[in-house]
């Protein structure tokens, strides 16, 4: 069952960020620090900045909600 | 598969998983999408029921002010502070859920801009990244002359 989108979508970045770590223990050549540059950097800070910004949007559409609940 | 291909087993699972945050978090902000028309939804359902409901008041309060301006000696004395309280009262409530209209809109606004460059990571970067690890699995097992199912 769904939850929260803020909160599924720090889940969903849990499991990924589990998935790199495994592999990053066992992943160490030249091919392996292009993709944590070039793919794994870039997706992690762009997730990131999407969590807080729904986070932050979230919060405010719950506000909206109960500061009108007349 | 031994454990001397553990990387391969890490990186398979690792392109696996990126398939799985792809679509959830394509679900995500579907679902993100639909939250805010919810609001926006219930937020005009809101100042639509204020605005009837402050006609209603100020009809009350116009019929009072007419009773008070036809009447004569003592039934002069007609009250109408009541009213004007409930007009004031309900003009306030439609003024804050307008507020709060406003600033939903603009923090939905400002959360698209963020949530479009998401979505297109999700939509072409992320693929990529995909087809490069199945690059990278391909010339691990190649290099080992490993060509399991899946591979």
């Amino acid at each position: 069952m769904p939850g929260r989108p803020d909160q599924d979508c720090d889940h969903q970045l849990s499991l990924l960020g589990a998935a790199w770590d495994s592999a990053a223990q066992h992943w160490h050549d030249d091919a392996a620090r292009y993709f944590d540059t070039h793919h794994w950097m870039p997706l992690l800070s762009a997730s990131r900045s999407y969590l807080e910004a729904l986070r932050k949007l979230i919060a405010v559409l719950d506000s909206a909600e109960r500061d009108t609940g007349y | 598969m031994s454990s001397v291909d553990a990387d391969i087993d890490a990186l398979k699972r690792l392109r696996e998983a990126l398939t799985r945050f792809r679509y959830a978090q394509q679900q995500v902000t579907d679902r993100v999408g639909s939250e805010i028309e919810t609001a926006r939804a219930s937020l005009a359902e809101k100042a639509s029921r204020c605005r009837g409901e402050l006609q209603q008041r100020q009809a009350e309060l116009d019929a009072c002010r007419d009773r008070a301006a036809n009447t004569t000696g003592e039934e002069s004395l007609v009250d109408c502070s009541g009213y004007v309280r409930a007009v004031a009262e309900t003009q306030q409530r439609l003024e804050h859920v307008q507020l709060w209209q406003q600033r939903v809109d603009e923090e939905a606004g400002a959360f698209r801009g963020t949530a479009d460059g998401f979505r297109a990571l999700l939509e072409t970067d992320l693929p990529r990244s995909e087809a490069h690890l199945a690059a990278a699995i391909a010339s691990l097992e190649a290099a080992r002359g490993l060509h399991g199912p899946g591979s």
